[in-house]
């Protein structure tokens, strides 16, 4: 099951915010979806650059890859789809070297960053204007929720995180 | 004297939890006697804490179906969706509502499928968690209020790491999508 373009451009439009154009997106909500990308992009290089180093598993490396550029897409075309620029051309942040020097160095540097990723999800679900988008926001928070799981099974560490 | 099926299909199981889970909450509104206004949010928060009953009782019957570590994860995921009850049964106390109470066991079980090995115990668990996760990320929208919000994304979370849990415990990857949508 994918969240296709359609889908979240339709979304989208159902929120009315569209057909308005980007003057009439709430700042608030454009720079929320801004972070989210933010984070997405980051995660998205930090494995390209894990990949290409041998900081991870080249199995999982590729797979969680792969559904961070879809992660990317995702919330690029939500952006979009409020009257917004898509995807930045600038570069993310590189992951710290020191991070890139082990699998499990690496394996902890990405589960801080998903979880505060996760974190920014949930901080943008509670507060967008935009009903439609939520349920696709939603499902990719899951997966970053997820990715969580795998990066824990890496670092043997209980699957379910201890409650703060 | 009618038969009772010897075992229920995945679906039918789930179908029938969601039966019982709205029996316990009128058909997804208010319970009687709580004052929660139309649109407040108490109508949706109820029918998860329903299904969230129903579901601690499914995590204990899967649980029993399992050993060793399976056993060890099951019991804390359970232990997770009581917290869950906890959680938005206050929401909707927070409402002035009512929220649902359980049931005893036994009325749940029989809508639960076999469980006579490890492999039908986790395909249950699979499918129960990705009908959590479908419910709370479907809530979102019809939650007016933003800490009504945080929790049902929160929670939401969790019942995704929960399936992704599962996944590995049936010798799988935990992360195999990359929109986690839950079914219905």
């Amino acid at each position: 099951v994918s969240v296709t373009r359609r889908q979240i451009v339709v979304a989208a439009l159902a929120t009315g915010v569209v057909g308005a154009g980007p003057a009439h997106a709430e700042a608030g909500e454009v720079d929320q979806l801004g972070r989210l990308l933010a984070f997405e992009q980051r995660l998205e290089a930090a494995y390209r650059a894990a990949l290409s180093g041998d900081a991870i598993d080249p199995a999982l490396g590729r797979s969680l890859l792969a559904q961070e550029r879809e992660h990317v897409r995702g919330v690029g075309l939500a952006l979009e789809a409020v009257g917004r620029r898509g995807p930045d051309a600038s570069p993310p942040p590189p992951a710290p070297q020191a991070a890139l020097s082990t699998r499990r160095l690496f394996a902890r540097f990405a589960l801080e960053l998903e979880s505060e990723a996760v974190a920014a999800y949930v901080r943008a679900l509670a507060t967008l204007d935009a009903p439609d988008l939520l349920q696709p926001l939603g499902s990719i928070m899951a997966s970053g929720a997820q990715h969580q799981v795998a990066l824990r099974q890496l670092l043997d560490e209980p699957l379910l995180a201890p409650k703060p | 004297v009618p038969r009772v099926p010897v075992s229920l299909t995945r679906r039918g199981a789930l179908g029938g939890l969601a039966a019982v889970a709205l029996a316990s909450c009128g058909d997804g509104d208010p319970a009687p006697g709580s004052r929660p206004q139309a649109g407040s949010g108490a109508g949706s928060l109820n029918s998860i804490v329903a299904l969230e009953h129903a579901t601690v009782a499914a995590w204990a019957a899967i649980a029993g179906a399992l050993r060793g570590n399976a056993r060890v994860q099951a019991e804390a995921i359970r232990r997770r969706e009581l917290d869950h009850v906890e959680r938005v049964s206050a929401l909707v106390r927070d409402l002035g509502g009512t929220p649902p109470g359980g049931r005893p066991r036994r009325e749940y079980a029989p809508q639960f499928p076999k469980l006579d090995n490890e492999t039908a115990a986790l395909r249950f668990a699979g499918d129960l968690e990705e009908r959590l996760v479908r419910a709370y990320l479907d809530a979102l929208r019809s939650l007016p209020d933003s800490e009504q919000r945080r929790a049902a994304a929160e929670i939401a979370a969790e019942e995704a790491e929960d399936l992704a849990v599962v996944a590995v415990l049936a010798g799988e990857p935990a992360s195999q999508r990359a929109f986690v949508t839950g079914t219905s």
